[in-house]
């Protein structure tokens, strides 16, 4: 119980020791760029009404969880085919090496010239930078699988399906599940880039509307609620990671 | 049951070939514990991994019920050494055990039932719910082999199981394996490279050479069905046996005759 209490406070700690800093270092600021935090945030009830939400919000978090799950859906079934596949391993690795070296965002303007300006492109950029840590990481846990359990389940005859799912895919899957950590991180970002491109709606579109328009306290509330979003999402990924990965991190903690 | 008709495995070294198991023959019947022993190094797991269809020989075959093996055959569970990396840490002892019934188009019941039992033979009674990596060297291994049990193979190979496990354990788990292959009339093709374990557990003894591998020598073990830890491994036969195992691999290394 104290522990918990002790954990809790741990964790809420420095984002209030920060809130309270800028807080206080903001208060009396007449700066037209960094207006005070409490002007923020009173804009940001003024702002962020029902109807932002519909126009806004939800368009970018419905994006989002588009590109995400097909980055995930795509990487972890090519990643699968490429780890699970000698030939195709030493084929693609190379070319892998360098899609993943290429920064997500310069591919923006390229993505524009063949999918428009619409929702399809928004996906395609986030698909385009999300999907290579997934895949990379599936590629290296596939092909990390101990021997000794593809003995076991060749000796035992499980056969294709039931090797992949009960043996491959569940001991590759702390590799997949940081992949996919990543993946989020990235997909957020470059969420908000395609939006800040072109689009006529959407989280990056009220932020660029607002910063030309000269609504700064709008603006950073954009930010803030962005800043939200975020550690909303990583909050909702560690409980995914906890409940598919359970197992390991208490093999891990028991070992420890 | 399991014929070994000049089986042989080279593997590529770089440029050249080194010969693992060179050709060897034997015949284990039904219902038999034979054990393999030679010197380390000599192509045991080689050999056993041939026999399980988990590795393609270069020359030769082995035939289990007269059919050849070219992948692993039906019926037959193998018992790794490295028990900690067979079983599967995502899934409870219970599912490990359960994992090779789920293809064998029995009900769930069934299968409970099947895991229940195993568990109880190995004395692990009520173990399901536990996590592999809970339990210690010896009871995973126990896991291990009652996942074979369950799966009721008529040929068990097992390669070096107790090789990893403190002594006390090991004979618990000797004296295991002798119960259920009685119980169970079930062929066990058992390898080690102890040599007191080969005379202690098999009705026959097969020494290998050292590489390139061959059959060097077959000796009956005449210690009777029952055999005890303490009286057993006290008696005078068991020490001529012992002693004539021990010439053999001591003749495997120098090379000689």
């Amino acid at each position: 119980m104290v522990n918990a209490i002790r954990k809790a406070l741990l964790a809420i700690g420095l984002p209030a020791v920060l809130f309270a800093a800028w807080w206080l270092a903001s208060a009396g600021s007449t700066s037209f760029y960094f207006p005070p935090l409490s002007a923020i945030i009173a804009e940001f009830g003024e702002t962020w009404t029902a109807e932002r939400w519909r126009d806004d919000v939800l368009p970018s978090v419905a994006r989002l969880g588009a590109g995400y799950a097909l980055s995930c859906i795509a990487g972890i079934a090519l990643g699968v085919l490429i780890g699970r596949t000698r030939w195709l391993f030493r084929l693609t690795e190379p070319v892998l090496e360098f899609a993943r070296a290429v920064p997500p965002p310069v591919l923006v303007p390229v993505i524009m010239l063949f999918a428009g300006i619409g929702d399809g492109m928004k996906v395609a950029v986030i698909v385009s930078g999300s999907v290579w840590p997934i895949l990379l990481n599936t590629v290296a846990g596939v092909r990390s699988v101990e021997p000794v359990q593809l003995d076991t389940a060749a000796a035992y005859r499980l056969g294709r399906t039931r090797t992949l799912l009960e043996v491959v895919l569940p001991s590759a899957s702390p590799r997949i599940v940081t992949g996919m950590r990543q993946a989020l991180a990235i997909g957020v970002i470059l969420m908000v880039i395609s939006e800040m491109f072109a689009a006529q709606s959407g989280l990056g579109f009220a932020i660029v509307q607002f910063q030309r328009s000269y609504a700064i306290p709008a603006m950073w509330s954009g930010i803030l609620l962005l800043g939200c979003l975020g550690a909303a999402l990583a909050a909702l990924f560690n409980v995914f990671d906890r409940a598919v990965l359970h197992w390991y991190h208490h093999q891990r903690a028991e070992e420890a | 049951m399991l014929e070994v008709a000049g089986i042989g495995r080279d593997y590529r070294v770089d440029g050249g070939t080194h010969t693992a198991v060179d050709s060897l023959s034997f015949q284990v019947a039904e219902g038999e514990l034979v054990c393999i022993v030679g010197p380390s190094g000599c192509g045991k797991t080689t050999l056993l991994r041939m026999c399980a269809g988990l590795l393609a020989p270069t020359r030769g075959r082995a035939l289990v019920d007269g059919r050849e093996v070219d992948g692993p055959p039906e019926g037959t569970a193998v018992v790794f050494q490295e028990y900690g990396r067979s079983l599967f840490p995502w899934m409870r002892v219970g599912a490990n055990v359960e994992l090779p019934l789920k293809r064998l188009g029995l009900t769930r019941g069934e299968r409970r039932n099947r895991v229940a039992e195993a568990l109880r033979l190995v004395d692990l009674e009520g173990k399901e719910r536990v996590w592999p990596w809970q339990l210690s060297g010896g009871m995973q291994q126990r896991v291990a082999i009652a996942r074979a049990v369950a799966f009721r193979p008529r040929l068990l190979l097992m390669d070096e199981p107790f090789a990893a496990v403190d002594a006390q354990t090991r004979a618990d788990l000797e004296d295991l394996i002798r119960d259920l292959w009685s119980r169970l009339g079930i062929t066990v093709v058992f390898i080690t490279h102890d040599i007191d374990e080969s005379v202690y557990l098999g009705q026959r003894v097969l020494v290998l050479s050292s590489p390139p591998t061959t059959l060097r020598a077959e000796i009956h073990v005449d210690l009777g069905p029952d055999r005890d830890q303490l009286e057993t491994r006290s008696g005078p036969a068991f020490a001529k046996l012992r002693a004539a195992v021990w010439r053999e691999i001591q003749a495997a290394k120098r090379g000689g005759e």
